[in-house]
């Protein structure tokens, strides 16, 4: 039989999977900070020997980066959510491996235990390093992403500076999103402090996913799909077909 | 045979179905005293690598990029939203309503106290201070027989006017308790909160003192339920479930086209 089944086989597995990549983006339309995955298609070639004979090339898939537009900002009035400014500004948080990593997810809450903690639950990362916030009254972030609170039992009222969020600039920098959905630097590494970026406190930058687009990516992926199904087909009418020729009569 | 697509885009219809019920709760309660909505939090499920970036392509190359898959999404939390809802005059001497942080505490039966921001408070047979559950207020407050003219100030000092005396007497003090992580106190309904590990203990102290917001005599704090947002929440949820149903859908025709054609 023609290796053609091969090729279009890898394509029909390629666009289940980049519908799975698609249907997970779709998913996290409401999550808040979440980056849309950019699907490529990526052809693997098949270098035949030293003739050099390229015909062959099937499909796979890959994420190769993550849509790095801006999410809409809600705004909710919770004094500890924030949202980045800067389409290239992101938060510093701790992974769970310990080594530093980025969101744009900004509910912010206070553990038990004292520390900053996003939504997800990632440490968050001051100036030095991870925040820990002492009892308060009272606790407020501004727009430089300083942090300060009222102490707990302070009569005076007067708010203290216990430190400013880490953020950073992905600006120049080849990152990538990891398993846990956090941004990092390729190869590792860690960003430096960006302190031109800006926070808006009391709002939140919902997920970036374009409900239009992700439909038209949708039904874009599911006819290339028939497509390669389609040449499944041929290639098997093909095979049919010699087969018959080599029948023997009668 | 694996259809991922399908299985990710029923996560996205959990959520978003687990949305709405927190989004009817907060329309529900739109004229429920005290009452703060909440918002659904999103999180996102783990990914699944199929090639490692950085693993070996070849004996000479290494694979540039990864590819990794997501596998959806779960409602992980809501987030009670403390904003202060707006103060509604009634005119009730011992409706009270908080301008600021903090809760009333109230003792609920079995021991256990609440924290509420509910503040219609009334006058028990017994002339103690209770909720309209009849749950007494923390610390408690007596309000002697036939007292007329109380008056409850900002700093929570109450003061009534005894039959037989002119002179109004202090009868007692509304104490705000206020937490560390007041987004960590959990909800047991009836409009009242209870500690966890999480809110960490009760602060207990004078209103309008460290942070803690004042009291307002005859006064009632609506629910800070938006009605527009909440609609705009709600149809944004319903769009979000018809695309992840358009999802099962679609990925459905394509395994159909296939079991047809091939």
């Amino acid at each position: 039989m023609d290796k053609l089944v091969y090729t279009a086989a890898t394509g029909l597995k390629a666009h289940m999977a980049a519908q799975a990549a698609i249907a997970n983006n779709m998913a996290n339309v409401s999550t808040t900070g979440f980056r849309a995955d950019r699907v490529v298609f990526d052809r693997v070639e098949m270098k035949g020997g030293g003739a050099r004979f390229e015909a062959r090339a099937p499909a796979s898939e890959e994420i190769t980066d993550i849509d790095r537009s801006s999410g809409a900002i809600i705004q909710t009035g919770r004094n500890l959510d924030l949202a980045l400014n800067g389409r290239d500004d992101w938060l510093a948080v701790q992974a769970v491996d310990g080594t530093e990593a980025y969101t744009k997810r900004g509910d912010l809450s206070v553990s038990p235990a004292g520390t900053l903690q996003t939504g997800d639950g990632f440490i968050v990362m001051g100036d030095g390093g991870p925040v820990t916030v002492p009892p308060y009254d009272r606790i407020s972030i501004v727009g430089d992403g300083s942090i300060s609170i009222v102490p707990q039992g302070d009569a005076s009222g007067a708010e203290q500076v216990i430190g400013k969020l880490k953020l950073v600039s992905t600006n120049g920098t080849n990152t990538s999103k990891g398993l846990d959905n956090l941004l990092r630097v390729k190869g590792g590494g860690v960003l430096p402090d960006n302190l031109d970026a800006k926070v808006t406190t009391g709002a939140l930058e919902g997920s970036n996913v374009n409900m239009t687009q992700v439909l038209v990516d949708m039904i874009e992926n599911q006819r290339s799909y028939e497509v390669q199904a389609n040449l499944l087909k041929e290639a098997k009418t093909m095979d049919e077909g010699a087969a018959s020729v080599m029948r023997m009569p009668g | 045979m694996t259809t991922a697509a399908m299985h990710i885009a029923r996560t996205g219809l959990d959520a978003q179905d687990m949305r709405m019920r927190v989004i009817s709760n907060n329309l529900a309660n739109v004229a429920t005293t005290g009452f703060k909505r909440d918002r659904a939090a999103f999180e996102t499920l783990n990914y699944q690598t199929v090639t490692a970036a950085g693993a070996q392509s070849t004996q000479e190359t290494k694979y540039a990029t990864g590819l990794s898959l997501g596998t959806g999404v779960r409602v992980q939390g809501t987030a009670r939203i403390d904003t202060q809802g707006s103060l509604n005059t009634t005119g009730n001497s011992l409706d009270l309503a908080l301008d600021g942080d903090g809760y009333f505490q109230v003792q609920l039966p079995g021991g256990q106290l609440g924290y509420t921001r509910a503040g219609n408070f009334s006058r028990s047979a017994e002339g103690l201070m209770v909720t309209s559950e009849g749950y007494q207020v923390m610390p408690g407050i007596t309000v002697p027989e036939g007292a007329t003219a109380i008056t409850i100030g900002t700093d929570g000092t109450v003061s009534a006017t005894v039959p037989g005396q002119t002179e109004a007497q202090n009868i007692g003090q509304i104490q705000v308790a206020s937490f560390a992580n007041g987004a960590g106190l959990q909800n047991t309904g009836d409009n009242y909160l209870v500690e966890t590990a999480a809110s960490g203990a009760a602060n207990l102290g004078v209103p309008g003192e460290n942070g803690r917001g004042r009291v307002r005599q005859g006064m009632l704090e609506a629910s800070n339920v938006n009605v527009v947002q909440e609609l705009v929440d709600m149809i944004e949820t319903q769009r979000a479930y018809e695309v992840n149903s358009k999802m099962i859908s679609a990925t459905d025709d394509m395994l159909k086209y296939v079991n047809q054609n091939i």
